[in-house]
């Protein structure tokens, strides 16, 4: 079963660097962003399954953090782009 | 462990790649975004070590804060060319600090790979001296108790950093708040998640503040959550941030190095000296300390994030402000 699990997690992992190449290339910011956000709910679901597949309770604090902080860093980036722009 | 063989072998090379590329980045704002993401992909190899703890700062203040802190830098040198170009090391110096930190970098991977097997470490003291403080998280017991010196000299930098901010403010704007203003927004997505998402950031702060006694967790991440969730009704315009020279954002600052400096001094009283605990109120003590601790760091890293004062309130207000 563990290695059923960290095998999934790979797997989304795999789709999530996909979308990583988005984050490197862009172009657009917009493009970047909506990456950066693929990568933090891709890594929240394959820390979901790191989680089960140890039984470690913890990592699902790790995961209800970057559900938070990655929520809030996108805001950032889109406000931080506003006030680059207005100026 | 052939599942766990190509999780570490990808997540090495992303780890990698994403570094070297954020290194190589033309623009600013890409090279933030590669940091972030960077950070990110280290907390999930934290994670895959075993290291709950760290990928949880890592997460929180590697990717989180420090990612927003250097965003809001990139916004601010818009039009600073000269500043930058000035201030940019040349070529030859950034040759030189690559070399460095490839040598400093490959001696510490040529002394991991030479340890010793079993390697020396002090996780059976460590875990053998959480137990008579009533914590059962033994990172926590390292960092409050058996090196408290040095966290009560973190959390004073905590201090200094936000004085240093302050004082790129130039001497006309003192006293005024911190930061750019945003527009108010009374709809949209951005006033929608900027009220939904602080009550449960809030609560979620605080638990990762309080497990950290016996789970992964404390007051650095705990308290990193918390100005996240300032920082977001403050750039939806809703909330506005107080004066810098208000003393209850002072106060909200200063206590947690002043908590843990008092409890250390009362040390010298009660226990064996400065920063030791008396065994049977040690837990107490400590949860004190870390709630202290967890508000001046919400405090810090939100005055970290908005910056130095940039405009002077009207006077009425600060009369508003006073009352």
């Amino acid at each position: 079963m563990t290695q059923l699990l960290l095998l999934a997690a790979a797997l989304v992992l795999l789709t999530v660097l996909a979308g990583l190449w988005r984050v490197l290339r862009g172009p657009q910011r917009a493009d970047r962003l909506m990456a950066a956000q693929l990568l933090c709910t891709g890594g929240i679901a394959a820390l979901l399954l790191v989680a089960a597949a140890y039984g470690i309770e913890a990592i699902v604090d790790v995961a209800l953090l970057l559900a938070l902080l990655g929520a809030f860093t996108s805001v950032a980036f889109v406000m931080a782009a506003r006030l680059v722009g207005s100026r | 462990m052939t599942a766990g063989l190509l999780f570490d072998l990808m997540m090495a090379l992303a780890v990698l790649g994403t570094a070297a590329w954020t290194l190589a980045a033309r623009t600013q704002f890409a090279a933030v975004i590669g940091f972030v993401a960077t950070g990110l992909l280290l907390s999930l190899v934290w994670v895959r070590l075993g290291a709950v703890d760290v990928a949880l700062t890592e997460a929180a203040i590697g990717a989180g804060a420090t990612g927003v802190i250097i965003l809001y830098v990139v916004a601010r040198l818009r039009g600073g060319t000269a500043e930058i170009s000035a201030a940019t090391p040349s070529r030859a110096q950034r040759a030189l600090a690559a070399l460095l930190a490839v040598a400093v970098g490959g001696v510490l991977a040529l002394a991991v790979l030479n340890l010793p097997d079993p390697a020396p470490s002090l996780a059976e003291a460590a875990l053998a001296g959480s137990a008579p403080l009533g914590l059962g998280n033994p990172v926590s017991a390292v960092l409050m108790a058996h090196r408290g010196l040095d966290t009560l000299l973190e959390s004073v930098v905590l201090v200094f950093a936000v004085l240093a901010v302050w004082s790129m403010a130039a001497d006309h704007r003192w006293g005024g708040a911190p930061g750019p203003v945003f527009r108010r927004e009374e709809s949209g997505p951005l006033s929608l998640l900027a009220r939904v998402l602080p009550p449960v950031g809030i609560v979620v702060g605080i638990y990762i503040a309080w497990v950290g006694a016996d789970a992964p967790g404390g007051k650095f991440q705990g308290g990193t959550i918390l100005a996240a969730m300032w920082i977001l009704p403050w750039i939806a315009g809703l909330a506005r941030p107080p004066s810098i020279t208000d003393w209850r954002l002072r106060l909200m600052i200063a206590a947690g190095p002043l908590t843990f400096l008092c409890v250390g001094l009362a040390g010298f009283a009660v226990a064996d000296g400065f920063l030791s605990y008396p065994p049977s109120f040690a837990k107490p003590l400590i949860l004190l300390i870390e709630a202290a601790m967890t508000l001046s760091v919400a405090a810090a890293l939100a005055c970290l994030i908005a910056g130095p004062p940039e405009r002077r309130l009207p006077p009425e207000s600060m009369a508003a402000d006073r009352r």
